[in-house]
């Protein structure tokens, strides 16, 4: 196996540890740590697949995608953590240990349903796409199993690496607007997110998104 | 001949490092905390001191009290004396592979809760039941690692596995073998009962696990349960050793190679546990009923390391 | 001259000896003349299957012994190793009824139970000895009711009797239904109901029929076998009826149902797509998971073994479907190595299970208890049957030395044997099934240490327990002889390599899966070898030698009392019972098993802060059970009700209803 395969079977395989270390640990702290790992590893995906094939707009996209994931997102996540007291997610809707498990059973499934993509393209970078499909899955069960709002952001955004993975995985890499556009949209709703979540802060002293449920019952 | 002598060096091999391993673990964890600490010796000379006073039977235990140290202490032989720690060509490969090393444990572990549910005290009871379950939770971590090892070499021996590492270091140090070792690595800690899982210096009856089965236990009885525990955590880290970085592992019987491989694997051993000492001064032991949590997690790393094997492969 | 038949022969007229006796001599020989004459009854069975396995083919037919459609056997080497397997079931039932129903004029020991005795074992010899679809019907049918009756034996010793045999009664009934209309199907579509013939017409059948007549078929057999979720019957039955009777339900007639499937899956049909084989994986999974929870968390002894049957049909299960899916994936090496998994793990289990029913129901004499709460201190007291139970349980938790491990181990290793041309689909089925084989394993290891650990050593928690008495003789040699062949099977399994080699060869589903070795098993296909003769030796040889150095090199033992911290003398209700020691357990699983548990705080009357008592209650009710028979068993009575509408009692509405019957035929008729 080249040097270039094994490296990037390895940032493959930290993008999926990452997703599954989000779902182990309970500080909020730690979670948005591991995603900036996370973006690193994509960011490194990126850039190997880019030295693969030397295209300039590639390797932008590759820096553009690293500064984002691994520097703005999680700056902006921190802001808002640094305003919320309770930077433990105390009780999600599913236990840890059950989560790990469904974490299991999803890579599975991803692993399962990802074959004819495989087997479109049986190149080594393909092979691992089903890992971009496993964090979407986990992604989405981490922000539908999850009490505090930060922790649901996190899910979102393991939700758009995954994506942002299985494009860079199976196709070789996106257009530079779809991307950008995406990444645009993301930094919106963690903005709003971020105004949200002070609010709710404030009226309730509280993140847990479950109270939302009281306003509408009011 | 002289491979059934290099089973025998290593059984008595791992049986006399053991009690070092332990002092030296010690030490290690001393130093850092800023203690002086006992010598390095000090194992050795306490088990000299037990093996010497008199075994005490509890009044209403049997035959499985009095049975359960020589049990545990010949399984950790067996597994010392066939495991290719040394070289990969000793008698024993055909005869237990990985699955029998995970079953021979297990097999030590029930001895030791038996002898703690035959004392009928509440303790025993207690440490027998949580090992039990901290037993029982492990499997599938075990099992789904030695799965992932054995996926490339088409084998479950561990000759074959570790001959196959020693031959090709590249496939070690791959997606797989770190997701495997991480994965055993917390299978290890929970087997052999150190931090986080269980501590081994606590006489506290909310957390002991080990230490509880083992309390009514004196003298020589002690002594052998004691070395065989030791024995237990030479050989699993042994293990962790000679499968995650199976270099110098003699391959022929050449007096010379094992001479050397015998030298490294001490070396490798020691450094691992020196690594484990050095952890646990950072780690504090999680409640009982978190320790499903941290073995999902490994088990979660333990599927992932098979995925990989064979997506892979 | 041809041992097959002459076996059955003896099997067929013992029994009718044994049966007649029963019924003729006065009490104080009863027992002991149908103990003989059943174990005579298993021995030439397993005889016969001796034969069979070793090469022996038979096959005849009887047009005249039934109206219509005669009957028809014959016995191929599968059929030999259930011949076999239940046969020496019998011979250490046989043997143990001597001494358990020897009590006396009610009960088991009572003219009736005893007469059915040996013509339970016949007719359950009868079924794998069956070679057309009537024949196999018939004893099917006659191995149920036999069983229901022997079931029924102790309905005046306890409430739960009753219930116990109407749900067995049910469930297996309906299986036969299911079974019936399957196998009918099968022959009505084939054209012939020999089993020969519909071997060869298989292959020419349409998808939906082959498939229909699976599903239907193996939902009855898997009722029979106790599979999880058409287990409920199970744990009642084995817990109510006689301890003879439960080993000889858990260890052989269970097995039939496997027996069934093997035969209509690999024989008759001759192999299938993969959905069949992944639902059989699923059942099995979920069986094994589930049996060995509730087991582990179980009191009741006979309870705690019948939900351990459960687990491991599961694991046979789960070998027979990854045997199917491997088959159809085009590796038939590795498909053998699992087939052979599974057909070991059931001798394996027919031997352990045998003895720890057997030694459940020595405990359930000398004490009057089953439960593991009010047990303990029987390895003095009962010290032949707490060795025993010890190699049962040593079997049953698969751990190294014991039966169990071997045909675990086979299983590991044909899940483990990465094939890649399998497809995806088994790489992502085949970790699963070795997380659920292995979390299996665990969680046996601890409920076996559960069932030794609380229920014979230390000291009594019960009046009953601390009065104990040692089983008669009679009793303890019928444990001895299963011990004796768990042993065998435990240490030398290679000498069940040829027997099951040809069974495979048998069944078209590939080569042989052993290759050699008189010590050690030697995978064909798979790479990996175990020698468990060498792993006894080195265990035993290494324990006994360090106990002797270490004697040598120390002072003698004292006896003293345990530390009891300063508060003295130790009282049994101190130890840790079973329901403490599976607490965490439970707790680990609280969301799979759901307890209802709840606590009564009594207050001192003068403050509310002072407790005087504390109660705490726990149930562990079978959520399966609640969620799926519950609601059916209400419909059902809601139909019941409704329907009760129709009988008034008034003659002219009963002669209305023929004369619309007949006339909706006739109707029926003419419109066709």
């Amino acid at each position: 196996m080249p040097v270039n395969d094994q490296l990037l079977s390895l940032a493959c395989g930290l993008f999926l540890l990452c997703a599954v270390g989000v779902l182990w640990r309970r500080e909020l702290t730690a979670l948005i740590g591991l995603l900036t790992l996370q973006g690193a590893a994509l960011a490194g995906i990126a850039v190997l697949l880019a030295l693969d094939d030397p295209h300039p707009e590639a390797l932008a996209v590759a820096v553009a995608v690293g500064v984002l994931k691994a520097g703005v997102l999680p700056w902006l996540l921190r802001r808002i953590l640094a305003r919320v007291p309770a930077a433990r997610e105390t009780a999600p809707l599913v236990n840890v240990a059950a989560s790990l498990l469904a974490a299991a059973a999803m890579t599975l499934l991803a692993y399962a349903a990802a074959r004819p993509l495989v087997d479109l393209a049986p190149a080594a970078t393909a092979r691992a796409a089903p890992v971009g499909l496993a964090v979407v899955l986990i992604g989405f069960f981490l922000a539908a199993t999850r009490r505090r709002a930060v922790s649901q952001i996190v899910g979102l955004l393991l939700v758009d690496n995954g994506i942002a993975a299985v494009a860079f995985l199976a196709t070789g890499g996106v257009p530079l607007v779809v991307e950008l556009g995406v990444s645009a949209d993301l930094l919106l709703a963690v903005l709003v997110l971020q105004v949200l979540t002070t609010r709710l802060q404030a009226a309730f002293g509280d993140t847990d998104l479950d109270d939302l449920r009281e306003l509408r019952d009011r | 001949m002289a491979a059934y002598a290099v089973a025998a060096g290593q059984a008595v091999l791992v049986a006399a490092l053991a009690p070092w391993l332990l002092g030296w673990m010690r030490a290690v964890r001393a130093r850092l905390e800023g203690r002086a600490g006992g010598r390095f010796g000090q194992p050795w000379r306490d088990l000299r001191k037990q093996l010497r006073k008199e075994p005490i039977t509890p009044a209403d235990a049997g035959v499985f009290f009095v049975a359960a140290p020589p049990v545990l202490m010949a399984t950790s032989l067996l597994i010392a004396g066939a495991a290719p720690y040394v070289s990969t060509r000793g008698p024993l490969s055909g005869v237990a592979d990985l699955v029998v090393v995970v079953g021979l444990l297990l097999l030590g572990t029930v001895a030791l809760a038996l002898a703690g549910l035959d004392t009928g005290t509440a303790f025993g009871g207690m440490g027998a039941s949580r090992e039990m379950t901290i037993a029982a939770l492990v499997e599938p971590t075990l099992l789904l690692a030695v799965f992932a090892l054995s996926t490339r070499v088409g084998s479950t021996d561990l000759a074959a596995i570790v001959a196959a590492g020693a031959a090709d270091p590249a496939r070690v140090i791959s997606p797989v073998g770190a997701l495997a070792a991480a994965a055993l690595a917390v299978a290890v800690l929970a087997e052999s009962g150190r931090l986080p899982v269980d501590n081994p210096s606590t006489h506290l009856e909310l957390t002991m696990v080990h230490e509880a089965m083992v309390l009514e236990y004196a003298g020589r009885d002690l002594a052998l349960v004691e070395w065989a525990a030791a024995m237990r955590l030479s050989i699993l880290l042994g293990l962790l050793a000679t499968l995650f970085l199976p270099w110098g592992v003699a391959t022929s019987l050449h007096p010379a190679a094992l001479a050397g491989a015998t030298a490294l694997f001490a070396v490798k051993v020691f450094a691992l546990g020196g690594l484990l000492a050095a952890g646990e001064v950072f780690l504090a032991k999680v409640r009982l009923f978190r320790v499903p949590e941290l073995l999902a997690g490994s088990f979660v790393l333990g599927l992932l390391a098979v995925l990989t094997a064979s997506v892979l492969a | 001259m041809n041992p097959v038949p002459t076996g059955l022969a003896a099997a067929g007229v013992l029994a009718a000896t044994g049966a007649a006796v029963a019924l003729v001599l006065p009490a104080r020989w009863r027992s002991a003349a149908v103990g003989v004459a059943t174990a005579g009854v298993g021995a030439a069975g397993a005889a016969a299957g001796v034969a069979a396995v070793s090469g022996h083919g038979w096959r005849a037919e009887y047009p005249d012994v039934l109206p219509l459609a005669g009957v028809s056997l014959a016995v191929d080497p599968l059929a030999g190793w259930f011949l076999l397997l239940t046969g020496a079931v019998a011979v250490v039932v046989g043997v143990y009824a001597i001494g358990y129903a020897g009590r006396g004029g009610h009960g088991p020991g009572a003219r009736g139970p005893l007469a059915l005795l040996p013509v339970f074992v016949a007719a359950m010899l009868l079924v794998p000895a069956a070679a057309d679809v009537p024949t196999f019907l018939l004893a099917w049918e006659l191995t149920a009711v036999t069983s229901l009756l022997l079931v029924l034996v102790e309905h005046r010793h306890g409430p739960a009797v009753l219930p116990a045999g109407l749900w067995y009664a049910v469930m297996t009934q309906a299986g036969f239904v299911t079974i019936l209309i399957g196998l009918v199907w099968l022959a009505a579509a084939a054209g012939d109901p020999s089993f020969a013939a519909i071997q060869d017409a298989a292959g020419g059948l349409s998808g939906p029929v082959r498939g229909g007549v699976f599903v239907l078929c193996v939902a009855g057999f898997a009722a029979k076998a106790g599979a999880v979720p058409l287990h409920p019957w199970l744990p009642r039955a084995h817990a109510e009826a006689p301890a003879h009777v439960s080993a000889l339900m858990s260890a052989a007639m269970v097995k039939l149902g496997v027996y069934g499937i093997v035969r209509l899956g690999f024989d008759l049909l001759g192999g299938g797509p993969r959905w069949w084989w992944l639902a059989l994986g699923a059942v099995g999974m979920l069986s094994a998971l589930y049996g060995i929870l509730q087991a582990a968390v179980a009191t009741d002894l006979k309870k705690l073994l019948a939900f351990s049957t459960s687990e491991n049909v599961g694991l046979i299960l789960l070998g027979l479907a990854a045997a199917g899916l491997l088959a159809s994936a085009g590796q038939p090496a590795v498909a053998a190595v699992a087939l052979a998994a599974a057909l070991l793990h059931a001798a394996n289990h027919a031997g352990f299970k045998a003895l720890l029913f057997c030694g459940a129901g020595s405990v359930l004499r000398g004490t009057g208890v089953r439960d593991l709460d009010r047990l303990g201190g029987l390895s003095r007291r009962m010290p032949a049957t707490t060795a025993l139970v010890c190699v049962g349980a040593l079997g049953a938790a698969a751990l190294p030395l014991g039966n169990g491990f071997v045909s675990e181990w086979l299983l590991l290793q044909a899940l483990l044997h990465q094939a890649t041309d399998a497809g995806t689909l088994w790489t992502v089925v085949a970790p699963v099934a070795v997380a659920v084989v292995a979390l299996t394993a665990g969680v046996g290891v601890a409920t076996f240490v559960k069932v030794v650990g609380t229920g014979f050593l230390a000291r009594p928690r019960g009046e009953e327990a601390a009065a104990a008495r040692e089983s008669p003789p009679s009793m303890v040699a019928g444990m001895v002889l299963a011990a004796a062949a768990c042993c065998a099977l435990a240490v030398l399994p290679a000498l069940a390599g040829p027997a099951l080699d040809r069974v495979t060869a048998g069944l078209r589903a590939g080569p042989r899966p052993f290759e050699g070795g008189a010590v050690d098993l030697r995978l064909a296909g798979v790479g990996s070898t175990i020698a468990p003769l060498w792993i006894a030796a080195g265990v035993v040889g290494l324990a006994v030698a360090t106990a002797v150095m270490a004697r040598l090199a120390g002072r003698p033992r004292r006896r003293a009392a345990a530390w009891d911290c300063g508060d003295g003398p130790l009282t049994a209700r101190m130890e840790y019972t079973a329901t403490s020691f599976a607490e965490p357990l439970q707790r680990v699983f609280d969301d799979v098993l759901a307890p209802e548990q709840d606590v009564d705080v009594t207050p001192a009357a003068e403050s509310a802060y002072l407790v005087r008592s504390v109660q705490y209650r726990r149930r562990l009710p079978d959520r399966i059970e609640a969620r799926l028979y519950r609601p059916l068993i209400a419909a059902v009575e809601v139909a019941g009700r409704a329907a009760r509408g129709l009988a008034t009692g008034s003659v002219h509405r009963y002669l209305a209803y023929m004369l619309a019957a007949l006339i909706l035929v006739l109707f029926a008729a003419a419109v066709r």
